[in-house]
């Protein structure tokens, strides 16, 4: 095989800061390759230069063997590199066929040939297996489709190199398996694939060689044979990860939370709940697995108390949470970690103090008279002691959030949720974004919260962070609830299945 | 009463109609474009006001009409880039820099007047276009005299209608136009220079908004007055929303709200014990009443009004 | 670091002023004029005495309300442009109050003003309910509104309230007027309204939970919702606060200064009130010391125009160049790209840390 592209002593910073440093990557023609790395290693700079949106500071880039810059996404998209990103780049209010054809430059006529152009794009798109809708907007399709897109958008373009990043983070296994079998089409017409994600299994499925990045350099390149999952996992981090090993809780409490029968949109499959039964119990970790589009966030704001159900009752202990008492579930202790804490959870424009207090700045200890004057030292103090307790890095608590890297930014609110000693905390893909260091501050957190007391109802797409973390797993596809399995020793093929809809 | 049986009177609220409806639609178009670019401008009203003095004296200076509009174009882009630098650039909050056109454009306005007039007591006799009636169509009863004779620039402005609709919706450059608004991000990674299309948005914006402005003042009437908007920039926002961000539906609106100036000048005519005031506001209620009762949550472009960080390099 | 954003904060307006000063010297110099001579005139006009203090307080008086009216509605996250509007709406439901009912006196105007508040409120009130229910464009429908208010005026002046042949209303009853403090310092007792009006729009901001609640709202009302705050029951509050303060202002104006309706009563001092605002970061004292910078400005302006034959359009300008600097020197400082070079540590970029690990 012949190598396609080189990058040699690539580095790139940003004011003090490295994101990459003396990174050397080789992708041969016809190769899938993989880049390894956790959060915050480097990738999305490195891919970032290789389709022309930074600049590097240092090193080469050869294509073909010859050298060249790539000074702009056009002159990426001209040499031949197309990228899938992890959040799709397309425009919802838009159709397939003018996503597809967008900002390109086939043919010189001012007016859009649609015929023409939609004849060359269903050629394209069956000689690589893409089933596509050309007429239908971003909107109606599913995720799975939606990818399809993206990557004919690549293909249209002449892409002989395609970066897709993160691409099953989204997907069922079943799509994963179509998305491979895209992939080993495109390499059997000599196309190459850089392929980033942090998915093991997935990684060792699909890769002919892989190259670790930690800490913006290059660990090494290994191929696929040569190596397994554990070994892999080491070099990302850098350092002989223990997996974590949490007792799973078999005797749980008094119920906390329960949805009897409820339904919300019930005709929308995918932010919809169908006949949605489950409980939450004292000192039990309830995981909703299920990839993400199923109902899961309309179930967390169910349990958060910020929506109301169509029809069905949702009992917190034992009063009745509506919508109409939106402090009302503050009050009875719910506690919610948001799927996207910068919308959701964070004033970003507000410090750390002020983002610390947000919800109790009525409380006694805060202010007198029920916030007639709020205690400037006594909220300080308690921020600076959180900021200590909960290792909150940031330069002082006057910082604005928006500032602080991801991890910190959820310590804040993991702080803020789990201080009042909560009895039901709603988690939604708490460690999303995070680096491993993260996220494992995250789940340390949790369970110790759980294990004084706390139900949690955790949601995320990430299975194996449902797997490791639940006590009872419950699976939800298009918005029902496809089974009830235990947290000890779960069945994880059956569990699988039920995740892609085929279940009981 | 017997005079709404009438059916010249009818005809000449028609007639009148299109004419009012002019400016607004310039303007409506102007906002059009620079929505749909993302931008969104409320600073319609100072731009306006700039370009009606700016026309007027220019049109007084040179005793023709058509540098006169020029010239309202011309001053409207100037002062738009203002705007544009502060948003594109600068990132900086688009309403607030809207706003800081409507106070400073008409401030200058009024400068450059004072300069250029010295006696600003008397209302200042200023050039005029004429009508420019379309041979054949224009004699087609009812609807000849009402669509076909016209100054030529209220046939420009009806004419821009299709224009952009068929720019919008059936060039290449319209799409990436209008991805631009969409989702700024996904039009550069493709290519498309996002940043160009703003200012072109922009450019575009203060052009029509210029030609709005400069129409009042010379085509409208022949003279300058302060004020002379009245309110028509937020008039054209309000048509913009109510058009769906599309050149047809915006056409719709400025032709109701047309038809509500004309209206309540008529009927101050046929009604004198009503207080004209309260006819005067016909306009502003109507547009009220148009939004309340098609209120739209949230549509139009997905990236409308918020500032677009590129990538440094 | 909120120390250096609070400095920043008073340093932009004071640059700005001073930019637009040394461009209005030019322009002034472009007229054939000495401008230190132009500006000793506008300074000796607005400050020459104690009654010139007083007459410049009371230009400054309704624009403190309006600015006030600006300010809080923007910190809360909403754009309430019908300042003007809720201003007149406030006086002629005072002027309505009053020649009316034919109570006199302090317990007279105390009534008054209270119902000029709630007019405002109520006027306020509308785009509020309209963003809230329909999710209107607040903007168009405060603005719209300033016309009809306007208009409504008109009619009132020239109709309903007319006295005599002169287009305007009566005089409101003398018992009615506010009294001025003293011979020597003619501005009468509403500026303290105005004042008290500021401080305590600071200290509700800064120093009330419901204050902290409604700026998160304003700084991220989606955040805010999951965090369990109402938001719209807080947008129709700041909208209804941020009217009630215009409609004071006016009912104060009515009361103070104007003594009735006329043509041009409280034209422009909703935009003016916008402009304040923006200029002062949106801080209520702020507010009220730019709204007295404004104040010199226009006192000045007059004296200007008289002595040296400087059109007041040139104040006009330096004003409308005031907000521009203010406005551009805020933004230039937000961006990322500076905020790198002010602030060492980029605590954001996940570099190369090799001990960060964690």
């Amino acid at each position: 095989m012949n190598e396609l592209l080189k990058m040699e002593h690539i580095t790139k910073h940003f004011g003090e800061v490295y994101a990459n440093r003396n990174i050397n990557l080789s992708v041969q023609e016809g190769e899938v390759h993989t880049l390894l790395g956790e959060n915050g290693a480097g990738k999305s700079t490195l891919m970032n230069i290789l389709i022309g949106l930074y600049q590097p500071t240092g090193g080469e880039i050869y294509l073909h063997g010859k050298k060249v810059k790539i000074e702009s996404p056009k002159a990426a998209v001209r040499m031949g590199i197309g990228m899938v990103h992890q959040h799709f780049m397309l425009v919802e209010a838009m159709t397939v066929f003018e996503n597809i054809i967008l900002g390109s430059k086939k043919d010189s006529s001012i007016f859009i040939n649609k015929e023409q152009m939609k004849k060359d794009i269903l050629e394209l798109a069956g000689k690589y297996g893409l089933d596509v809708e050309l007429d239908k907007t971003i909107t109606e399709i599913s995720v799975g489709a939606q990818q399809r897109v993206e990557i004919l958008k690549a293909l249209y373009r002449g892409a002989e190199l395609l970066i897709l990043d993160e691409p099953t983070a989204a997907l069922t296994d079943i799509e994963t398996e179509g998305l491979f079998a895209i992939i080993r089409k495109l390499t059997g017409e000599n196309k190459s694939v850089i392929f980033i994600s942090h998915k093991m299994r997935e990684v060792l499925a699909i890769s002919n060689r892989i190259t670790i990045l930690r800490a913006g350099e290059t660990v090494t390149t290994l191929d696929k044979d040569k190596t397994d999952g554990i070994q892999l996992a080491n070099l990302m981090i850098g350092r002989e990860m223990v997996p974590s090993h949490y007792r799973k809780v078999t005797a749980p409490g008094d119920l906390v939370l329960d949805l009897e029968h409820v339904d919300y949109q019930k005709l929308h499959k995918h932010s919809g709940l169908n006949d949605v039964s489950l409980t939450v119990k004292k000192g039990e970790v309830l995981g909703i697995a299920g990839v993400d589009g199923n109902g899961q966030s309309q179930l967390a704001q169910l349990a958060a108390g910020i929506i109301a159900p169509d029809a069905g009752i949702v009992t917190l202990k034992a009063d009745r949470i509506s919508k109409f008492a939106p402090n009302g579930f503050i009050l009875s202790h719910v506690s919610h970690v948001p799927e996207d804490r910068n919308k959701m959870g964070l004033i970003g424009n507000m410090t750390v103090r002020e983002n610390l207090v947000l919800k109790s700045t009525e409380e006694k200890r805060f202010s007198y008279g029920r916030g007639a004057l709020l205690k400037r030292k006594s909220i300080s103090a308690f921020a600076l002691d959180m900021q200590k307790k909960n290792d909150i890095r940031c330069a002082s608590i006057e910082q604005e959030v928006r500032n602080l890297s991801g991890g910190n930014q959820q310590k804040i609110i993991l702080a803020r949720e789990l201080e009042n000693d909560p009895e039901l905390l709603v988690a939604v893909h708490p460690t999303r974004g995070l680096d491993i260091g993260a996220a494992r501050y995250v789940h340390d957190t949790m369970i110790a919260a759980r294990d004084k007391g706390c139900g949690i109802l955790l949601i995320s797409a990430d299975f194996d962070e449902i797997l490791n973390l639940s006590d009872r797993i419950i699976v939800m596809f298009e918005g029902r609830v496809m089974g009830v399995y235990t947290g000890d020793n779960p069945p994880i093929e059956e569990i699988s299945l039920a995740m892609a809809g085929k279940g009981k | 009463m017997e005079a709404f049986l009438n059916w010249n009177f009818f005809v000449e609220l028609l007639l009148s109609t299109v004419r009012m409806a002019t400016p607004i639609l310039f303007v409506a178009l102007a906002e059009t474009y620079s929505e749909r670019a993302g931008l969104v401008n409320i600073g319609l009203d100072g731009i306006m006001s700039f370009g009606a003095l700016i026309g007027f004296l220019i049109g007084f200076r040179t005793g023709n009409p058509i540098t006169g509009i020029a010239a309202g174009a011309l001053s409207g882009i100037a002062i738009n880039m203002i705007y544009a630098f502060c948003t594109i650039k600068l990132c900086a909050p688009q309403i607030v820099y809207g706003m800081a056109l409507n106070i400073f454009a008409p401030a200058l306005a009024s400068f450059i007047y004072r300069l250029s007039f010295s006696d600003t007591s008397t209302l200042i006799q200023g050039v005029s276009m004429k009508a420019v009636p379309i041979p054949v169509l224009s004699k087609i009863p009812i609807v000849g005299p009402v669509f076909f004779n016209h100054i030529p620039l209220v046939y420009f402005a009806y004419l821009l209608v299709p224009v952009t609709a068929v720019f919008l919706n059936r060039t290449k450059a319209g799409l990436n136009f209008k991805a631009v608004g969409e989702f700024p991000k996904a039009a550069e990674t493709l290519g498309i220079n996002v940043t160009l299309q703003k200012y072109i948005a922009s450019i575009i914006c203060g052009a029509l908004a210029g030609i709005g402005g400069a129409y009042l003042t010379i085509c409208y009437t022949s003279t300058y007055s302060e004020g002379i908007v009245a309110g028509r920039g937020f008039i054209a926002l309000s048509a913009v929303i109510f058009g769906r961000w599309m050149p047809t539906g915006v056409l719709l609106a400025c032709l109701l709200f047309g038809f509500c100036d004309a209206l309540q000048i008529r009927l101050q005519l046929l009604s004198p014990s009503t207080p004209y005031q309260m006819l005067q506001m016909i306009p502003y209620l109507c547009t009220l009443f148009v939004l309340a009762f098609f209120g739209i949550k949230k549509s139009g472009p997905k990236a409308n009004g918020q500032p677009y960080y590129r990538e440094e390099r | 670091m909120k120390q250096n954003d609070n400095l920043t904060k008073v340093i932009i307006p004071i640059i700005s002023i001073l930019v637009a000063f040394v461009i209005g010297g030019i322009i002034i110099l472009c007229l054939g004029k000495n401008p230190i001579k132009a500006y000793g005139y506008l300074f000796s006009g607005a400050f020459g005495s104690s009654r010139k203090v007083a007459q410049t307080l009371v230009i400054a008086n309704p624009l403190i309300f309006t600015g006030l009216t600006a300010a809080i509605s923007y910190k809360c996250g909403v754009f309430n442009l019908g300042g003007e509007g809720q201003f007149i709406i406030g006086a002629i439901a005072s002027i309505f109050f009053v020649t009316k009912s034919g109570m006199e006196g302090i317990p007279a105007i105390l009534l008054s003003l209270l119902i000029g508040a709630a007019s405002g409120a109520i006027w306020g009130a509308i785009p509020g309910i309209l963003k809230i229910t329909r999710g209107l464009n607040e903007m168009i429908v405060s603005i719209m509104l300033n016309y009809v208010a306007a208009l409504f005026m008109g009619y009132v002046y020239t109709t309903l309230l007319r006295d005599g042949s002169v287009p305007q209303t009566y005089a409101i009853p003398d018992s009615t007027k506010i009294a001025v403090i003293s011979k020597n310092f003619p501005i009468h007792w509403g500026i303290g309204i105005a004042l008290f009006l500021a401080f305590a729009g600071y200290y509700f901001l800064f120093h009330t939970s419901k204050g902290f609640k409604l700026r998160a709202v304003g700084l991220n009302a989606t955040a805010s919702f999951f965090n369990g705050f109402p938001v719209n029951r807080y947008i129709l509050f700041s909208f209804i606060i941020s009217g009630a303060v215009a409609g004071l202002g006016g009912s104060v104006e009515l009361h103070g200064k104007q003594l009735r309706l006329m043509d041009g009563f409280g034209q422009g001092y909703g935009f003016d009130g916008v402009a304040i605002a923006l200029i002062a970061q949106l801080n209520p004292i702020g507010t009220a010391i730019v709204a007295f910078i404004f104040a010199v400005l226009r006192k000045g302006a007059s004296t200007l125009q008289t002595g040296m034959q400087v059109p007041t359009a040139v104040v006009d300008i330096i004003q409308a160049l005031v907000i521009i600097f203010a406005v551009a020197g805020t933004a230039l400082l937000k961006l990322p790209s500076m905020k790198q070079i002010f602030s060492k540590q980029s605590v954001k970029k996940e570099g190369t840390n090799k001990w960060k690990l964690f």
